[in-house]
């Protein structure tokens, strides 16, 4: 299981999930212009802090909530080509002019889509998407395992993370390599990644 | 049809620790209401309504609503049992049930745990819990937040906006500088004109 064992926060419980440092993030969170208006899309759970952090500026956000609404099950379920790719649609919020998508955070939902389904949702999220628009993720990566559901990653206000995922049963971690999403995410292209101190890799993608 | 709950001088208010959550949040709004009774309409679990709920009194939904919902100096409060599908409009809205519609509050939003929301939050104060699902967008634009709220309090909503789906809303027209100051859940600054 992918959980940090650095900072605990004073008087936590000993199991309670610690914070974690990805520099990539912080540096996205911390670095957004106050002055312009961005467009998020959060494919995970809204949580206060994070809307906090990015209330900093300007922003509007859009949450899929991928794990809570079925869209992990519909996407990979899904029968290849044009089923999947409406799929991938459906998921993401109806278009609006000016309101194209700025900034992407993917969070763990990577490793609980099949390749093939993770192409399908940033083709569809590409098509929405400002030229330059940057998508995070974290990646298991020296793990072999993970949760058997996707995580929910909490900022602190300084811009770690926490994972509040209930410790469920574990499954295989499909440890998907650079190159494997390198062709997996549209028209994003790696742009940085780096090896976190809970085993896994955190990806900036950028369009 | 609706149950009345009393709540004022003549009466006690129950322990913080024994309410409801969404009692609780907004215990610092009702404890301002003194010199008077102040009194919160139920629409009980077994209700359900269709089409166009407007009032000036708090009001807390355990049953059925679909259509719209205007309660535009007031607390709204969709309770655990309750399930809205409607536009909202309110000064506060607090969620410990079900809805799909855009919530739209001159006040806050409050998304507690296990709430299910499906649609757009427009207030320049929003929360959500730990544990609550919620799906749809969050204008955090202070302009745009002004703008919307601003044509629901002058009573011009447009009623197609409160119909579309989750992430179909505002208008998102350049806008001056705001920044929030309070991390913690006023996520959207109050906004303010030149």
């Amino acid at each position: 299981m992918a959980v940090s064992l650095r900072r605990a926060r004073p008087g936590a419980p000993p199991n309670a999930p610690v914070a974690f440092h990805a520099p990539l993030f912080q540096e996205l969170v911390t670095g957004l212009d106050e002055t312009e208006r961005h467009v998020v899309l959060d494919l995970g759970s809204a949580s206060t802090p994070m809307l906090a952090l990015l209330g900093r500026s300007r922003t509007r956000v859009e949450i899929a909530d991928l794990a809570h609404f079925g869209g992990i099950d519909r996407l990979n379920t899904a029968e290849p080509g044009a089923a999947l790719a409406s799929a991938a649609e459906s998921l993401l919020p109806i278009p609006l002019p000016d309101n194209a998508f700025d900034l992407v955070f993917c969070w763990d939902l990577p490793n609980y889509l099949t390749l093939s389904a993770l192409s399908a949702l940033m083709n569809a999220i590409g098509h929405r998407a400002r030229p330059g628009a940057l998508a995070h993720a974290l990646i298991f990566y020296s793990e072999r395992d993970m949760c058997e559901h996707p995580g929910r990653f909490v900022p602190t206000a300084d811009g770690e993370l926490i994972n509040y995922n209930p410790r469920h049963a574990s499954i295989a971690a499909p440890r998907y390599s650079p190159e494997d999403l390198g062709k997996s995410m549209g028209r994003f292209v790696l742009d940085r990644a780096r090896l976190l101190s809970t085993g896994m890799q955190e990806f900036l993608f950028r369009l | 049809m609706f149950e009345r709950v009393k709540r004022g001088d003549d009466t006690i208010e129950a322990p913080e620790a024994s309410r409801p959550e969404s009692d609780k949040s907004f215990g610092s709004l009702r404890s301002k209401v003194t010199g008077r009774s102040s009194e919160v309409a139920v629409i009980g679990s077994s209700i359900q309504i269709n089409g166009d709920l407007r009032g000036d009194e708090d009001l807390r939904i355990e049953g059925n609503v679909s259509g719209t919902v205007e309660l535009k100096n007031s607390v709204l409060t969709i309770g655990k049992e309750g399930k809205v599908k409607a536009g909202v409009y309110a000064k506060s809205i607090a969620v410990d049930g079900e809805t799909k519609g855009d919530l739209y509050a001159t006040d806050r939003v409050s998304v507690h745990v296990n709430a299910r929301v499906q649609g757009n939050i427009i207030a320049p104060k929003v929360s959500i819990e730990e544990g609550a699902h919620f799906k749809g967008s969050i204008e955090m634009d202070p302009a745009a937040v002004e703008k919307a709220l601003g044509k629901t309090t002058a009573g011009i909503v447009d009623k197609t906006v409160s119909q579309h789906k989750p992430g179909k809303t505002l208008d998102s027209k350049a806008a001056p500088k705001k920044t929030a100051k309070d991390a913690d859940t006023n996520v959207n600054p109050p906004a303010k004109t030149a």
